[in-house]
């Protein structure tokens, strides 16, 4: 991964802005949310990804104050503010229909929150001047919010809460609404104005490249639970769990079986650094790899760096722009016919639900489709690169990290 | 014949159904509505303007023109603040038994107006229910302006929350609540954010409730007394004169009640984009 590379603290090393501790929820007898805690720290953009119906929405709104918690304590700036009702909190929150009120100018808009705390008119004045220029709207000042464009929509909304200093910004899905080349212009204009004001900041996306992007951590969510929290690289490199690793990016899943200094998949050993507190010799356990660290070769001679997993034949071969992606099924490891019974290949891309018998996936960038084409029906060499090794036990959250 | 109804229908791009049905829907809506309408104009005016002039002004059809005014005002500012209140609280909570609080508002529209009048002199007349407890501390309710205005808000309690209510129902919740993480109270919300988006809604309500009320006839006359010069609005004005075979007199008022009705819908469907957005 590129930037933020800062893979070792699992928190944030400065002191916490806002914090979510405990957090449980019920709506009647279902469970929603159960013990959710994070920190936030000041400037701090952390993105709660996570499907819908996952809660993630739901501990944004108890954060604001609009939900109830069953258990557990919001603290902002070392405040407890879980009993306060939201018009006493201090957050910012921009909804994802943006909720400008209709009736109201931009600039009426702008300034609401300073006009409700009865602050001097020229105050007002002077802060909503200030906040037009900062998001760039001087020129629409005296138009109402149907006569902007959702991107700009956006940009009073964001400023409507920024002009009452809140103790933390809560976006709720900010660019659900919005076309591919405005969300990414929009996003990188968010990030830059984060760094301006300072505030913590928690974004909900179910958007994999949003989050990655936006968020200087990222907390996986799943039905009501965090999978794992993280830098981007981390979560994206060493997910902590099956359902990280195919939420975030593509993933193929293997089965495996831990041997001394390798993991054994049907007849081929793949070399790894095995974690003696984590892993037993002998457990059953799962390969995780990105498409993106399979190597593919004509012939026997892999990159070096690789293990030579099995070899495979092209099932299709596909376009998507930036790189190619390819659909291999695998031959049984070492050559042979795949009678090898008792380790069959579990596969998966994309969901941990589709547990048949699946080829994996490989992506190659450009330069390499150039440089050795490959048709449907060719019999290729799949190496590895990088991988994850998760025990088989969904239960067991703790990951452990292998890396030739 | 096949051949010559395709010709007929569409010669050069001329659709010969539209002036048809046009045609047709204003012969059909002339002896309902347009021919009734216009012999009010034609027999009021028939004995000349000074007659008519005359009829207008006479001092018990002015005073039933007033009390039509001011009882259908005191009933439409009640009904409006209801309507308001009630579509609030129906539409932003859900309890048990709200839906047949629906219905029973709801339910005037459907109840034939002389029953109303009835009701009201069940509970408020001199034997009523309630009347009847009133009665010897010497307050009298019915056959009073006040009766009058109960009847009213009786017959036009639905307007208003009809109007109102959907657009409740239809407002994002995620305004009033952008407005109360900014900071606001339940009132500022209500008065800054929940108001405003109301104002068309209001306005409609109000006109439509005016409207029926300024011409209920069925309940006014059970619960008014009819006293000319004292409890008799336009309506029963009308129909007194006319009774008495004092066409013109009937006819002059008639004129001034269809004029206004033409008005106030006039004004409802051509503000209705000022009405609905800015």
């Amino acid at each position: 991964m590129d930037k933020k590379v800062n893979p070792v603290s699992k928190e944030s090393p400065l002191p916490p802005a806002a914090s979510v501790v405990g957090v449980s929820k019920f709506f009647g007898k279902t469970s929603v949310l159960e013990n959710i805690t994070f920190h936030v720290a000041e400037g701090e953009a952390l993105v709660l990804l996570g499907a819908s119906g996952s809660g993630k929405t739901t501990i944004l709104r108890i954060i604001a104050g609009l939900e109830q918690p069953y258990t557990g304590k919001i603290i902002l700036h070392n405040k407890d503010v879980t009993e306060l009702p939201a018009r006493e909190r201090g957050v910012g929150v921009i909804f994802q229909s943006y909720a400008l009120f209709p009736k109201m100018t931009v600039e009426k808009n702008i300034g609401y929150g300073l006009r409700i705390r009865h602050r001097p008119r020229k105050e007002v004045k002077k802060t909503v001047n200030e906040l037009l220029e900062l998001v760039q709207l001087q020129e629409h000042r005296k138009k109402y919010p149907s006569q902007l464009s959702g991107g700009q929509q956006q940009r009073v909304a964001i400023a409507r809460t920024l002009a009452y200093n809140p103790e933390v910004l809560l976006f709720d899905e900010p660019f659900g609404a919005l076309d591919a080349q405005t969300r990414g212009h929009l996003r990188r204009e968010i990030r830059a104005l984060l760094k301006k004001v300072n505030v913590p900041a928690i974004f909900i996306t179910h958007d994999q490249e949003e989050a990655l992007e936006l968020g200087d951590r990222i907390a996986v969510i799943n039905v009501g639970h965090i999978e794992q929290i993280g830098t981007p690289y981390q979560v994206y490199n060493n997910p902590a769990t099956e359902y990280v690793a195919t939420f975030l990016g593509a993933a193929n899943i293997l089965e495996g079986v831990i041997r001394r200094d390798h993991v054994e998949i049907g007849s081929t050993h793949i070399p790894a650094r095995v974690d003696e507190e984590r892993f037993r010799e002998g457990q059953v356990v799962k390969l995780i790899f990105r498409p993106e660290d399979v190597s593919l070769s004509k012939t026997q001679a892999l990159p070096a760096g690789h293990a030579c997993l099995s070899s495979g034949i092209v099932e299709e071969t596909s376009f998507i722009g930036a790189y190619e992606r390819l659909r291999i099924r695998l031959e049984a490891p070492g050559g042979g016919a795949s009678e090898t019974g008792d380790t069959p290949y579990y596969l998966t891309t994309e969901t941990p639900e589709s547990q048949s018998a699946k080829p994996i996936i490989a992506t190659r960038p450009k330069p390499e489709t150039m440089a050795v084409k490959l048709r449907r029906g060719d019999r290729v060499f799949v190496g590895l690169h990088y991988f994850t090794i998760l025990p088989k036990d969904p239960r067991t959250r703790t990951g452990a990290e292998s890396n030739r | 014949m096949s051949s010559l109804i395709p010709t007929m229908r569409h010669v050069r791009g001329f659709d010969v159904a539209r002036p048809l049905s046009i045609g047709m829907l204003i012969f059909m809506m002339l002896p309902l509505v347009f021919l009734p309408l216009l012999s009010i104009f034609i027999f009021g005016t028939s004995k000349g303007l000074a007659n008519f002039w005359a009829a207008l002004t006479a001092s018990d059809a002015i005073f039933a023109l007033k009390l039509s005014m001011v009882t259908s005002f005191w009933a439409t500012v009640f009904n409006v603040l209801f309507g308001l209140f009630a579509a609030y609280v129906l539409s932003r909570y859900n309890f048990w038994g709200r839906n047949a609080l629906i219905v029973t508002i709801s339910l005037p529209t459907a109840i034939p107006t002389a029953v109303a009048g009835v009701a009201l002199l069940m509970l408020w007349g001199p034997y009523g229910m309630l009347g009847r407890l009133l009665r010897p501390h010497g307050i009298e309710v019915m056959f009073t302006a006040s009766a009058i205005v109960l009847a009213n808000i009786f017959v036009t309690f639905p307007l208003a929350f009809g109007v109102i209510k959907p657009v409740f129902d239809t407002m994002s919740r995620s305004l009033e609540e952008a407005s109360a993480t900014i900071g606001a109270t339940r009132w500022q919300t209500f008065w800054h954010v929940t108001l405003p988006s109301l104002r068309g809604a209001i306005v409609s309500g109000a006109l439509l409730t005016f409207a029926r009320a300024v011409g209920e006839f069925g309940s006014t006359i059970m619960v008014s007394g009819n006293l000319a010069g004292r409890t008799q609005t336009a309506p029963l004005y009308i129909f007194a004169k006319f009774n008495e075979g004092q066409i013109e007199a009937a006819n002059a008022i008639a004129i001034v009640l269809a004029l206004f009705s033409f008005l106030i819908f006039s004004v409802l469907f051509f503000a209705r984009d000022w009405l609905d957005v800015d």
